[in-house]
């Protein structure tokens, strides 16, 4: 699903969002990536979204190499990606219903499923009774699941969550960190950064990431082993 | 075309989301782009009017040859049919004159009747093809018995050279319009593109195509440009029907086209110049951002 050979991301002042990582990671993970504030964790998040391009080395993601696609190949790739941001980027002056079909009225979708999908994904994060409700009224959790149930909603390959619970409490965080891990399926990867290690298990299957100055360790932690 | 199909109630729907969240630029717009077409309507108006006008009057092109107090009619009128370009000749005499004369004053027609004597001479009414009068002007003054050939000749002339002046100064208000249109649809639509540029990057990351992002953002100009073809055409319709009715009360021999088909024109008119108008410029503004917002 995802393989980088020597990947580097270095910016145009010269310092390195990324250093020469080497990781592979198959379809049906929970990844969590973790490092300090400034450690690369955000740079490869935007490599995988296309929002920058490798500077050496490459980067293959969904079958599609990342140093040479298209615009038109980044776009049907980041219809199968799922995103979720820690400012929620959620639309504002539109309701939470809305918000999360905007994110499927441009896929091959009928218009009968899109909506039926659309509120399935909102019970299963746990708003369906707020579904006319505009986001500026919803509280900051609340916010963070319609994002989710918008990436969600799209049965997307990989689900990317770029430190989700940064505007959240304990309690909240928690919920979001629980949400997110429930939609990794057989063919679907659940990426999770966050700089909180404190509220990442180390369930049996998944892959924990180390970044720390650009450079990135990778650890799977064994099937047999439960914490 | 089946997402265009499929999303045209989301479309309009961020129309009305775009509109709520810079109403102030929205309104002014509309407001500006309605006199633009106003002064464009009535331009507008005054062309067709003009060549209506000598439409009319080439329609029923004309001279009128004075006689003689000798001159042999019969003959005369025969001669004059014999010159290529007369279609027929009426003899006028000159109580019809009068007549005549009375009906083109109208309300002024008093002034007739202030003569002690009929002060109209008889004459013949030559029906031509405009394009040969001055081949039969020529040709009828060197007939025996006539005194006086007239034509309209330089009326016609002066009003086509009007109507010119007035299809040349249409012409330039029309690229002023154009211009003026384009510029006022494409900086509001730049600038919604700029206020929703957030939601624009989101929507770029969740795969959608550029032709889903920005539609709303072409509607809307369309829509701006369409409601103030619409305004426009309000103060066009109150402003002709008064100067249609000044005209036709006080200048009676001024021929207008009927005031429902010329309305009709000028609502085909506006209206589809304000569409396209405010298409261009709607690309213009979204073409003018893509590049800071790839």
């Amino acid at each position: 699903m995802i393989t980088t050979k020597n990947l580097s991301l270095r910016y145009k002042d010269g310092t390195y969002g990324l250093e020469d990582v080497n990781i592979s990671i198959p379809p049906g993970k929970i990844v969590y990536i973790t490092g300090q504030s400034g450690s690369g964790k955000t740079s490869f998040i935007k490599l995988l979204l296309g929002m920058e391009r490798p500077t050496s080395g490459e980067l293959f993601l969904l079958g599609n190499s990342m140093n040479k696609i298209s615009e038109r190949e980044l776009r049907n790739l980041r219809q199968q990606i799922g995103p979720v941001f820690q400012d929620f980027k959620l639309l504002d002056g539109r309701t939470v219903n809305e918000n999360v079909l905007v994110g499927m009225r441009f896929l091959p979708i009928k218009k009968e499923a899109m909506y039926e999908k659309a509120l399935k994904s909102l019970e299963k994060v746990g708003l369906s009774h707020k579904v006319h409700s505009s986001v500026e009224n919803l509280s900051y959790g609340e916010r963070q699941r319609v994002a989710i149930a918008r990436s969600v909603a799209r049965n997307p390959k990989l689900i990317i969550a770029d430190e989700p619970t940064g505007n959240l409490d304990k309690k909240n965080s928690m919920i979001i960190l629980e949400l997110l891990k429930s939609f990794r399926g057989p063919e679907t990867t659940v990426i999770i950064t966050t700089h909180a290690t404190h509220l990442i298990n180390d369930e049996k299957g998944c892959i924990h990431i180390q970044v720390d100055d650009g450079k990135m360790t990778l650890e799977e932690v064994p099937h047999e082993t439960s914490s | 075309m089946k997402l265009l199909h499929n999303n045209m109630g989301y479309y309009l729907k961020e129309v009305k989301t775009l509109v709520k969240r810079d109403i102030s630029s929205n309104l002014l717009s509309v407001i500006s782009l309605a006199f633009i077409f106003f002064i464009l309507a009535l331009v507008f108006s005054l062309g067709i009017s003009s060549d209506f006008m000598i439409t009319q009057i080439e329609d029923q092109a004309e001279i009128s040859i004075y006689y003689t107090e000798d001159a042999n009619m019969g003959d005369l009128i025969e001669n004059l049919l014999s010159i290529p370009g007369v279609t027929d000749v009426i003899p006028v005499d000159e109580e019809t004159a009068k007549e005549e004369m009375t009906q083109i004053l109208g309300s002024e027609s008093r002034i007739v009747d202030l003569f002690d004597h009929n002060p109209f001479s008889p004459y013949l009414d030559v029906a031509i093809q405009l394009e040969s009068v001055d081949e039969i002007s020529e040709k009828a003054s060197s007939l025996d018995g006539v005194e006086l050939v007239r034509d309209n000749k330089e009326v016609l002339q002066k009003l086509q050279e009007i109507s010119g002046i007035i299809r040349l100064i249409g012409f330039f208000i029309l690229l002023s319009v154009s211009i003026a249109t384009l510029v006022i649809t494409s900086h509001l639509i730049r600038q919604g593109v700029y206020l929703n540029r957030d939601s624009i990057g989101t929507l770029k990351l969740l795969g959608a195509p550029d032709g889903f992002i920005y539609r709303p953002f072409l509607v809307n100009g369309m829509l701006t440009s369409l409601m103030a073809g619409m305004l426009s055409l309000v103060l066009t319709y109150f402003s002709t029907r008064y100067l249609f009715s000044q005209l036709s009360g006080s200048l009676p021999f001024i021929v207008l086209p009927g005031f429902t088909d010329h309305m009709t024109t000028l609502v085909v008119f506006t209206l589809s110049l304000s569409v396209l108008l405010g298409i261009f410029g709607g690309l213009m503004g979204i073409k003018s951002t893509k590049p800071k917002n790839n």
